[in-house]
C-alpha cells in the first residue's frame, strides 16, 4: 500500500502540472494556484492518472476474477451496462478495487459514501455538486450548486446534469481538437458509484431512500449512464420484493490465508523475515479475524516486537533464530488474540518514542497493581453507598431485601444465606451463567433509596468510621438522608452510565433504572469504604 | 469555576445569597463614601457597604489566587498533551496530503490502507464523576492548545445527542472554525476551509468534554467519518474520560474504536486541587481569613460525603467569607490586613474613624472602642498576623512530611486547628488514637523517611519557611546536619556499597535514625512553639470564621421544606389581625393556598378533587351555612349580596391555590387513568 501511495504521489504532481490548461502555464505560480483552486474540470470526475491493467492486478493479489469479471460487466467504451450491486464483508477491497479499476479505465465517475452523506439533502448535494464541478469554497461561501431537498427535485435536477454532461462529453470526442485540449477522460458513459448503502438502512425514512435509489436507473432511463452499488449486506438484505430492473451481484469473498500473506508481504522491506514473521502469527490470528483492517495494526505492534531481538540489519535468519524470535513473540501473540477481539485501547497508548514507550508501560505496570485495590476516580462518600445500593439492587432480587436489610442490620439473613449457599454450590455456575445473559435487573428509584438508607445506617453504627464527625452525611440527622444532594447525585451516576435508565413499568408506570456497574468496580467501592459488600450479595 | 456552578441545580443554595448581595451592591454604589459627616440613619447603611466593600476586595483577593492554581495545576499534562499533539500530526502528515482543491473536497476515500484510517485521540482521564469542575479545565486545555497555534475547537456531550445525529457536532465544528453557520452542513466543507489555510501545517483539534454522557452512536458515526478524512483533514481527537479505562469500550462502537489510537494522559484529582486550593486560600493567608476547627471538619465532611465537587467547596468558603463579613463588624479590617506589617498611616485612619464612628467591639476584649482601645487592637492584629504566618508555615511544614502518606491536606488543617490539640499532651506518642491522628502520622513518617527522600523533604521545607527567619534557621541547620552525616557515613561506608542492597538499606536505615530523630525533634519543637490553634488566640473572631450552624444552613438550603413550613404556619409568619393566633380553625381569611395545603394533608397520597373543593369551599363560605343550606345557597346564589361569594371565584381561587401548589412542587398531577384525582409528592415536613 505505501508503495501504491508513492507512486501516486509522484503522479499526482505530473496530474496537477497538466491539468492547468497550457496558457496559465507560462504565467507564474500564483495565478496557477489560483487557477487550480477556481476552475474545477472534467479532470475531476476521473481518480488519478490511468495505470495497467497488470499493475491493478498485481496491487490486489487474489482479487484477479473479481476484477476482471467487474472489466467484464462494465463492457468496452461507451457501451452501456445494467446496474452493479457490489458486496462483501468488510475490508475485502470493494471501494479501493473499483476506484483503482475505474483509474485504469479512466473513465468518468462520480463517488458518494453514505458514511460521509448523513442525510438525503447533503447526499443529493454532493453528487450534484460532483456533476456540475461545483466546489464548496470561500469564494462561494461554501454553499452548494443547488439546494435539493427532496427526491423529485433531485431526479430532475440530476437528470439536467447528468445530460448537459454527456453532451460535453459527446461533443468533445466528436470534434477533433487538439490533443492537449481534448477532455482528458475516455468515453460518455458517466458512472454513478454509492458506497456504504448499508447504512441508508438505518435512515429514519430508509426504506423511501432505498427504493428511490434503487429506481433511480428507470426513472431516469438515460442509457449513457451506469450504476455501481457497494454494500457490505448481500442484495437479499435490501426490501428485495420491490420490482426494480435486475441489479447484477458480484461477490467479493473474504480473503484466504494465502491472499492475506501477500497482501502484508506486498511492502515490506525485509521480505525474509517478514515471511518467518507471518508464518508465526498468521495463523492463530487469522482464526479470529481475516479483516485487513483488523489485522494490520495488530501486525505492526507485534512485528515490532518481532524485531525487537534482532540486533543489526546484518542478522542472518537462521532456524536458530526463528525459533528463539517465535518464543520471545509467543506470549504477546496470546495477549494480542484477546485484543483484536475486544478494545483495542490496551495495546494504542503509545505514540512515543521508544523509550518513553517503556517508562509508560512499566508506569501502568504500576498503576495495574495499584488499580487492583484502588478507585481511580474520585467519589463521594454518599455517592459509594449509592453505587453499592444500586448494584445490590440490580443484582438482588427485590424479595430479598426484607431479609437482608431487617431491623436488626442484616447478620440473621447473612447466616441463612451462607447455609443456603454451600448447599448449593454446584449450582452456582450457572446461576453466574444466568446472570450474565439476563443481564441487571431494573429497580425503582424508590427502592435503590430505601437500600441506601439501609446501608447508610449500617455505616454509621459501624465503629471505625471516621471519628471526630457527629453525623457522616455532614448536615441533618437521620429524617433528611434523602435531600436534592441524594438525587442529584443519582443524577450525576446516571451522566457516567453507572446507573441507567431502564424501560417503564408497564404495570406501575413509573421509570426503572439498572445499574450497569461491574462486580469488579462495585468491590472496588466497598473496598474504599470498608463495607462488607460481599456478604450483601445473593448467590445461589 | 463560580460560573460553572450554575449549570447544577444544588448550586441555588448560594444563588440566593449572591442575588441578596448584588441588589445591595446595587443600592449602596448610589451612596458616596463621606465618612466625615455621619448621622445615625447613614451610619447603618455605611457600616454595611464597608463591610461589603472589604468582602469583595479580601475575596478577590482569595478568587485571584486559586484561579491562579488552578490554572496551573495541570500546566504538566497540557503540555503532555500538546507535544502529543504535534507528534500525532507529524505522522498525519507523513500519510500524504492534498495537493488539490477538487481532491480535497472530492468525498474520495485518499487512502484506503487501514493503517492511514487511524484518528489519534487522547483520552483525558479527569477522575471526577462530576463534570462541573472540568469544564473549565477543558476551556484552559483548549485555550492552551490554541495559544500554541493549533486550530481548536470544544464540543459537549449536547452536540452528539441522538436526535440530532451526525449533522449536530459537524454544524458545531464549522461554526467554532470557520464562525458562520451553514444551512447544510457537510464535512466537505471543513476540508475545503482547511485546504485554503495558508498555513496547513497545524493540526486541527476537537475536544470532547464528557464521553460518558454522549450518545455512543453518534459519537461512533462521527468517528468513523473523520476517519476517512483524516488526511484531508488531520483532525486529532481529545476525548475526556470522567471514570476507567473502560469507558470508552462501552460507549463507542467496536468499528469505531478500532479507528481510534488511543493514548492516555491524567489530569489532577479532585482531591489534589482540592488540596491546592486551601493550600493558597486558608494557608497562604493570601487574605488572612481564616475558619475555625468546627467550619473546618464540617467542610470537609461536606467534601469527603456529600458534595465532592471542587466548585461547591469554593462556594462554601465564599459564603463563609461572606457570612463572616456580614457578622463580624471589625473583619472589615482584614482589608489591610496583609499589605502593611503593622497597621497605620491614612489607611488606618479611615478604619478608625468607623470604627469608633459604629462603635463596634469585640466579644473577646469586651471594651469600648476608644483611642486606646484602637491601638490595643492595632497591636492584636498585628500579633495575629504573625502568629498566623508561622502558625500556617508549621502546618504546611507537617503537610510536606506527611504527604507521601496520601494524608489530605484538609484532614491534618482540621487537626491543626483543633483548639485541645496540645491540650492533650505530647503527640507523637498516641498514633492509634484518633486524635492527632494526621500530625502524628507526619511524624512518624518523618521517622522512617530514607535519606534520598529527605533531601527533598528539607528542600520543601525551606522553601516554605523562607519568610519565617527563626523557622528557616532551624531548617537550614538540619540541612547542615544532614549534609555532615552524609559526608560521614560516605566516607566509612563507600567499601560496603558494592554490597548487597538489602543489607545496604538496611545499613542506611540504622545510620539516618540519629538524624531522623533530630528532624523530628524539629517538628515537635514546631508543633509545640508555633501551631497554637487560632481559636485559643484572643480577638481570632476578627479573623476567623466560626458560625457552622448558618454556613449549613445556607449550604443545605432546603426550599420545599422551608415552603411546608410556611405554608402550615402562615398565621404565624404573617402575624395578620383577621385570624386567630392559635392554630387549629381554618378561617376563610387565611390565604388560599395555606388553607388548601392544611386541608391536603388530611387526605392519603391521592387527593379527590371534588372532595377537597368542597371542604375548600366550606371553608370559604361563611360558617353560619350547614351542610343542608349549602345546596341552597348554589342555587340562589345569584340572588345572594355582594359579600357572597360567587362560585366562579371559589373556583378560579381554587385554581390558583392548586397551581400554585404544583409550581412549588407539592403536588402532582395525576396521568390519564385518573383525571380527578391529584397526588401528594412531600409527606411529612
Amino acid at each position: 500500500m505505501a508503495r501504491e501511495e508513492s507512486l501516486r504521489a509522484t503522479k499526482r504532481i505530473t496530474r496537477s502540472a497538466s491539468s492547468a490548461p497550457t496558457p496559465e502555464k507560462k504565467s507564474g505560480f500564483k495565478t496557477k494556484k489560483t487557477a487550480d483552486l477556481c476552475s474545477p474540470s472534467l479532470t475531476d470526475l476521473v481518480y488519478g492518472d490511468p495505470i495497467s491493467l497488470d499493475a491493478l492486478l498485481s496491487t490486489f493479489p487474489g482479487r484477479k476474477a473479481q476484477i476482471l469479471e467487474l472489466i467484464k460487466l462494465l463492457g468496452h467504451l461507451n457501451s452501456p451496462t445494467l446496474p452493479l450491486f457490489i458486496y462483501g464483508v468488510p475490508s475485502t477491497g470493494k471501494t479501493s478495487i473499483i476506484l483503482q479499476l475505474f483509474r485504469h479505465l479512466n473513465r468518468p465517475f462520480v463517488y458518494s459514501s453514505f458514511r460521509t452523506c448523513y442525510n438525503p439533502r447533503s447526499f443529493f448535494e454532493s453528487v450534484l455538486n460532483q456533476l456540475l464541478l461545483h466546489h464548496r469554497d470561500a469564494s462561494n461561501g461554501y454553499s452548494s450548486a443547488k439546494r435539493c431537498d427532496r427526491p423529485s427535485d433531485f431526479v430532475d435536477l440530476l437528470r439536467d446534469a447528468l445530460t448537459s454532461l454527456i453532451k460535453r462529453l459527446k461533443g468533445s470526442v466528436k470534434k477533433s481538437m487538439p490533443p492537449q485540449l481534448a477532455l482528458p477522460v475516455d468515453g460518455h458513459m458517466i458512472y454513478l458509484i454509492f458506497d456504504h448503502l448499508e447504512l441508508v438502512r438505518e435512515w429514519g425514512k430508509s426504506s423511501s431512500v432505498l427504493h428511490f435509489l434503487f429506481n433511480l436507473y428507470d426513472n431516469l432511463n438515460i442509457p449513457e449512464v451506469g450504476f455501481i452499488f457497494l454494500s457490505n449486506l448481500a442484495p437479499d438484505m435490501f426490501c428485495s420484493n420491490m420490482s426494480y430492473v435486475e441489479q447484477i451481484p458480484v461477490y467479493f469473498p473474504s480473503y484466504s490465508e494465502d491472499d492475506i500473506r501477500q497482501i502484508f508481504l506486498r511492502n515490506q522491506e525485509n521480505q525474509k523475515l517478514y515471511s518467518s514473521f507471518l508464518d508465526v502469527v498468521l495463523r492463530p490470528l487469522s482464526r479470529i479475524t481475516r479483516r485487513l483492517d483488523e489485522l494490520s495494526p495488530t501486525f505492526a505492534s507485534l512485528y515490532m516486537q518481532y524485531c525487537k531481538p534482532i540486533s543489526g540489519p546484518d542478522t542472518v535468519l537462521n532456524e536458530d533464530m526463528k525459533r528463539r524470535l517465535y518464543s520471545k513473540l509467543n506470549p504477546h501473540i496470546t495477549s494480542a488474540c484477546n485484543e483484536t477481539f475486544r478494545v483495542l485501547d490496551y495495546a494504542a497508548p503509545e505514540a512515543e518514542t521508544s523509550t518513553k514507550f517503556e517508562m509508560k508501560a512499566c508506569k501502568r505496570k504500576l498503576e495495574s497493581s495499584k488499580k487492583s485495590d484502588e478507585l481511580d476516580f474520585h467519589l463521594s462518600t454518599s455517592a459509594k453507598y449509592l453505587l453499592i445500593s444500586a448494584f445490590l439492587a440490580s443484582r438482588n432480587q427485590a424479595t430479598l431485601d426484607a431479609s437482608l436489610f431487617d431491623s436488626s442490620g442484616g447478620p440473621d439473613g447473612r447466616k441463612r444465606r451462607r447455609k443456603v449457599s454451600q448447599k448449593v454450590m454446584a449450582q452456582q455456575e450457572t446461576a453466574e451463567d444466568d446472570l450474565h445473559t439476563k443481564g441487571p435487573g431494573s429497580f425503582p428509584l424508590e427502592r435503590l433509596l430505601a437500600i441506601f438508607q439501609c446501608l447508610s445506617s449500617v455505616a454509621e453504627g459501624s465503629p471505625d468510621e471516621d471519628g471526630g464527625s457527629d453525623d457522616w452525611l455532614g448536615i441533618g440527622g437521620e429524617g433528611a438522608v434523602v435531600t436534592t444532594d441524594i438525587l442529584l447525585q443519582i443524577s450525576s451516576l446516571s451522566n457516567v452510565n453507572f446507573i441507567v435508565r431502564g424501560g417503564s413499568c408497564p404495570l406501575e408506570g413509573s421509570t426503572r433504572y439498572k445499574c450497569m456497574v461491574s462486580e469488579d468496580l462495585a468491590l472496588k467501592v466497598a473496598r474504599s469504604l470498608k463495607f462488607p459488600l460481599a456478604k450483601y450479595i445473593y448467590r445461589r | 469555576m463560580e460560573e460553572a456552578t450554575h449549570f447544577v441545580l444544588h448550586r441555588a443554595a448560594s444563588s440566593e445569597n449572591r442575588d441578596r448581595k448584588s441588589a445591595r451592591r446595587k443600592i449602596d454604589n448610589a451612596a458616596t463614601a463621606d465618612y466625615t459627616e455621619l448621622n445615625s440613619e447613614s451610619k447603618d447603611g455605611l457600616c454595611q457597604q464597608f463591610q461589603r466593600e472589604s468582602f469583595e476586595i479580601v475575596w478577590s483577593k482569595i478568587e485571584n489566587s486559586f484561579k491562579a492554581i488552578l490554572k496551573n495545576i495541570n500546566r504538566d499534562a497540557f503540555n503532555e498533551i500538546h507535544s502529543w499533539v504535534l507528534e500525532s500530526f507529524k505522522e498525519i502528515k507523513s500519510l500524504g496530503s492534498v495537493s488539490s482543491l477538487s481532491e480535497a473536497i472530492r468525498p474520495i476515500p485518499i487512502a484506503i490502507d487501514a493503517a492511514s484510517k487511524c484518528l489519534h485521540a487522547g483520552l483525558v482521564f479527569t477522575r471526577n464523576i462530576e463534570f462541573v469542575d472540568d469544564l473549565m479545565t477543558f476551556e484552559d486545555l483548549a485555550e492552551h492548545l490554541r495559544s500554541q497555534g493549533c486550530h481548536v475547537a470544544n464540543l459537549s456531550s449536547l452536540e452528539f445527542s441522538a436526535d440530532i445525529g451526525t449533522s449536530g457536532c459537524i454544524r458545531s465544528l464549522l461554526k467554532q472554525f470557520l464562525s458562520s453557520s451553514f444551512d447544510a452542513v457537510d464535512i466537505s466543507i471543513l476540508s475545503s476551509w482547511y485546504f485554503s489555510q495558508c498555513n496547513r501545517d497545524t493540526p486541527i483539534v476537537v475536544i470532547l468534554n464528557d464521553l460518558e454522557r454522549c450518545c455512543g452512536h453518534v459519537l461512533s458515526d462521527f468517528i468513523i467519518m473523520l476517519s476517512e478524512w483524516v488526511v484531508k483533514i488531520p483532525v486529532i481527537l481529545i476525548i475526556g474520560v470522567a471514570t476507567t479505562l473502560d469507558a470508552p469500550g462501552e460507549v463507542l462502537h467496536f468499528k469505531a474504536l478500532q479507528c481510534l489510537r488511543l493514548c492516555k494522559f491524567i489530569l489532577q484529582s479532585p482531591v489534589e486541587r482540592m488540596n491546592a486550593v486551601v493550600e493558597t486560600v486558608l494557608l497562604k493567608n493570601c487574605s488572612g481569613f481564616s475558619i475555625s476547627h468546627k467550619v473546618a471538619v464540617f467542610l470537609k465532611n461536606y467534601f469527603n460525603n456529600r458534595d465532592g465537587t471542587l466548585s461547591s467547596l469554593i462556594r462554601a468558603l465564599k459564603i463563609a467569607c461572606a457570612q463572616h463579613f456580614s457578622t463580624e463588624p471589625l473583619s472589615c479590617m482584614l482589608k489591610v490586613f496583609d499589605e502593611q506589617e503593622t497597621f497605620h498611616g491614612e489607611q488606618f485612619d479611615f478604619q478608625h474613624q468607623v470604627i469608633s464612628a459604629c462603635e463596634w467591639t469585640i466579644p473577646s476584649t469586651r471594651g469600648k472602642m476608644d483611642e486606646e482601645g484602637i491601638q490595643k487592637l492595632v497591636n492584636t492584629l498585628t500579633e495575629l498576623k504573625k502568629m498566623q504566618g508561622r502558625w500556617s508555615v508549621a502546618v504546611l511544614c507537617l503537610y510536606e512530611a506527611a504527604k507521601c502518606r496520601q494524608v489530605n491536606l484538609l484532614d491534618l488543617l482540621c487537626e491543626a486547628l483543633d483548639p485541645d490539640l496540645l491540650a492533650s499532651g505530647p503527640l507523637g506518642c498516641h498514633a492509634t488514637s484518633t486524635k492527632g491522628r494526621y500530625i502524628s502520622q507526619a511524624i512518624q513518617n518523618v521517622r522512617e523517611l530514607s535519606e534520598a527522600m529527605f533531601v527533598n523533604l528539607i528542600k520543601s521545607w525551606e522553601k516554605h519557611t523562607i519568610a519565617i527567619p527563626e523557622i528557616h534557621g532551624k531548617v537550614k541547620d538540619l540541612q547542615y546536619i544532614l549534609k555532615f552525616e552524609n559526608y560521614k557515613r560516605r566516607k566509612v561506608e563507600s567499601p560496603i556499597m558494592s554490597k548487597k542492597r538489602s543489607q545496604n538499606q538496611a545499613n542506611v536505615i540504622g545510620g539516618s535514625n540519629a538524624f531522623n530523630e533530630t528532624a523530628v525533634n524539629f517538628l515537635e519543637c514546631l508543633i509545640n512553639d508555633f501551631m497554637q490553634p487560632l481559636e485559643c488566640v484572643a480577638s481570632h473572631e476578627i479573623v476567623c470564621f466560626k458560625n457552622v450552624e448558618k454556613l449549613k444552613a445556607a449550604l443545605a438550603g432546603d426550599p420545599r421544606r422551608q415552603i411546608q413550613v410556611d405554608l402550615l404556619g402562615s398565621r404565624r409568619i404573617l402575624q395578620c389581625s383577621c385570624c386567630p393566633r392559635d392554630g387549629g380553625i381554618l378561617c376563610p381569611s387565611m390565604q388560599d393556598t395555606s388553607i388548601m395545603y392544611i386541608l391536603s394533608q388530611e387526605h392519603g397520597d391521592l387527593i379527590n378533587l371534588y372532595d377537597w373543593y368542597q371542604s375548600f369551599k366550606s371553608i370559604l363560605l361563611p360558617p353560619s351555612e350547614g351542610k343542608q343550606k349549602t345546596k341552597q345557597t348554589k342555587k340562589k346564589k345569584n340572588a345572594n349580596e355582594d359579600e357572597e361569594l360567587s362560585e366562579v371565584t371559589i373556583q378560579a381561587r381554587f385554581c390558583r391555590a392548586v397551581r400554585e401548589l404544583q409550581i412549588t412542587g407539592l403536588l402532582r398531577m395525576q396521568r390519564k387513568r385518573r383525571p380527578d384525582h391529584l397526588q401528594r409528592v412531600a409527606f411529612g415536613v
